[in-house]
């Protein structure tokens, strides 16, 4: 397997120098975000998140499936993630490397243990038939932070995506098309998004940790130890890891939740004013005016 | 399968009939195998793991596959066996939460030993699990600890975990919530927790880990609880460790 390049003695040390005069390399604050863009596809169900260079696409679909015979009454929910070699020439297909397990156990942490999708709510018949909906997750650049880009990915699409309608009637079930009956949105329970901090301690005076927010690869690869938050907009915090690393005063950390509070605050009023406007540029004034036949007239 | 915890509130005793602020028995034996560079046995109640410390020795691997040139490569291998939990299972090696806990107690202690010491070199660290009853990523960090004293790695200070937890679910508000400390098995299932760990004296964080849903408000307290109980265990770890040189120095007299 080709060994990750690490940043060269001169790129460490400028990026020392230039956090000792409190400054980032792409000139952003330390708890500022790098821009944020989010696009929908074609489908329903489908983002694009754009977090700097950072890009990751989700996937989401919907199948009928049995249900597991230990949970008859929920249906099931699965996120898969995927670095594949176009991300990075370090990552090798079929053989996933510490990040990729990383991010696939803080987004299963984050969004399925969590209960932000209501998997009861896919049950149709109990013990026999449910909805399984799946989130793939496709890096498709990476400079850094994909845990808190792939979370905000996800959880938009989940948002965007609406399952076909379904009928039952004893132990039938009729799913609708699209076109026969409206498909209806997921149940989503609360929304939480991750926050991940990078902190940097030999670099600066002594007894000192430098705080970053939304690290690019390079301050990734040079932190000395990293914390992801998730937590949603009512202050419910639904995961923590701080995986190791330098050790964080205890106080120090718990401002760190107040930071990564306000920071989802942010991020949850982005997410939902871009589905507002997704919804009204989708919304045709219902089904009647889609099929309607007449032009646009030009006065 | 909820268990009935609401019993707490009437004589402010747990299942186990422990207070909130006590640990579970804490047990620990140091230099176990005589054929391991270090090795430790640690049992946190009825959570029981076996630590053996391989090097620092030479990478074995191809050089340049994983060893970085300047500083040693801690590496973890936590093997889970099959009679340790209630039901006898076998747990394959490509469990996602044992991968992440290897990778945890790594970062932890690569941060913690003084690994430029030994450059072009790994420091291997195996944990067997004999029985689970919760705090388990505790109970390997503390195995983990002592292990590595043994096969006398210079390190910081004690790296000491426990988990700490909270006595209402995440929903109900009640102001009442009183923290718990050292959660076992059935209380882990039911209640909101956190494991904690600390670096030395101080109240310095070095690994903080959280799988369930919490008020934000009610983190300050587990967080307090942990950091206290982590302090708690330090002085069990230090008693061990000291008993354990004493008994070199006065064979050495002979």
């Amino acid at each position: 397997m080709p060994r990750e390049v690490e940043p060269s003695l001169n790129e460490k040390q400028f990026f020392v120098k230039a956090l000792e005069e409190n400054l980032r390399i792409d000139g952003r604050a330390f708890d500022q975000y790098r821009e944020l863009d989010l696009e929908f596809g074609d489908e329903l169900g489908v983002t694009d998140v754009r977090l700097g260079k950072t890009r990751i696409h989700t996937h989401i679909t919907a199948e009928v499936t049995t249900p597991f015979p230990d949970r008859p009454f929920d249906g099931l929910f699965t996120i898969t993630s995927e670095l594949s070699p176009m991300t990075s020439p370090f990552f090798e297909p079929n053989r996933p490397s510490t990040t990729e397990i990383l991010l696939s156990r803080l987004l299963e942490k984050t969004l399925r243990r969590s209960g932000a999708l209501d998997t009861e709510s896919l049950c149709l018949i109990a013990g026999q038939k449910c909805w399984s909906i799946r989130a793939d997750v496709h890096v498709l650049s990476h400079d850094g932070n994909l845990v808190d880009a792939a979370c905000i990915g996800v959880l938009a699409a989940l948002q965007h995506f609406r399952k076909p309608d379904t009928s039952t009637e004893g132990e039938s079930v009729t799913v609708y098309t699209l076109a026969e009956r409206e498909p209806v949105p997921l149940s989503l329970l609360h929304f939480p998004y991750c926050v991940t901090f990078s902190y940097y301690s030999s670099t600066v005076e002594e007894g000192e940790t430098v705080t970053l927010l939304d690290a690019t690869l390079l301050e990734e690869q040079l932190r000395e130890g990293s914390a992801t938050i998730g937590i949603n907009r009512h202050g419910e915090v639904c995961q923590i890891a701080k995986l190791g690393g330098v050790p964080l005063d205890a106080v120090a950390f718990l401002g760190c939740v107040q930071i990564a509070l306000v920071k989802v605050k942010e991020i949850s009023v982005f997410v939902s004013k871009r589905l507002e406007e997704e919804a009204k540029k989708r919304d045709k004034g219902g089904l009647m005016a889609e099929l309607s036949a007449e032009n646009d007239r030009v006065s | 399968m909820p268990l009935d915890t609401s019993t707490y509130s009437l004589a402010l005793l747990r299942l186990d009939g422990r207070r909130w602020n006590e640990l579970r028995r804490l047990t620990a034996q140091i230099s176990t195998q005589a054929s391991a560079d270090g090795s430790s046995f640690l049992s946190m109640g009825n959570t029981k793991v076996i630590c053996t410390v391989t090097g620092p020795s030479e990478v074995k691997a191809a050089p340049g596959a994983s060893g970085r040139g300047d500083e040693a490569v801690v590496s973890v291998e936590i093997s889970v066996a099959g009679f340790s939990g209630v039901e006898r299972k076998r747990r394959g090696k490509g469990d996602k939460r044992i991968y992440e806990m290897q990778t945890t107690i790594a970062t932890a202690f690569q941060a913690t030993l003084f690994t430029h010491l030994y450059p072009r070199s790994t420091i291997t660290i195996s944990l067997h699990i004999l029985s689970l009853d919760g705090s388990l990523l505790a109970t390997c960090l503390n195995a983990s600890t002592l292990a590595l004293i043994d096969a006398g790695v210079p390190m910081r200070d004690y790296i000491c975990a426990t988990t700490a937890g909270s006595t209402s679910s995440y929903s109900s508000n009640d102001e009442k919530a009183d923290p718990l400390l050292d959660l076992n098995g059935s209380e882990e299932l039911e209640l909101p927790f956190l494991t904690v760990a600390t670096c030395g004296t101080e109240d310095e964080v070095s690994v903080l880990v959280m799988e369930t849903r919490v008020q934000v408000g009610r983190l300050e307290g587990m967080l307090a609880v942990g950091v206290d109980g982590c302090k708690q265990v330090r002085d069990i770890l230090d008693v061990v460790v000291r008993a354990r040189g004493k008994r070199i120095l006065e064979g050495s007299q002979l």
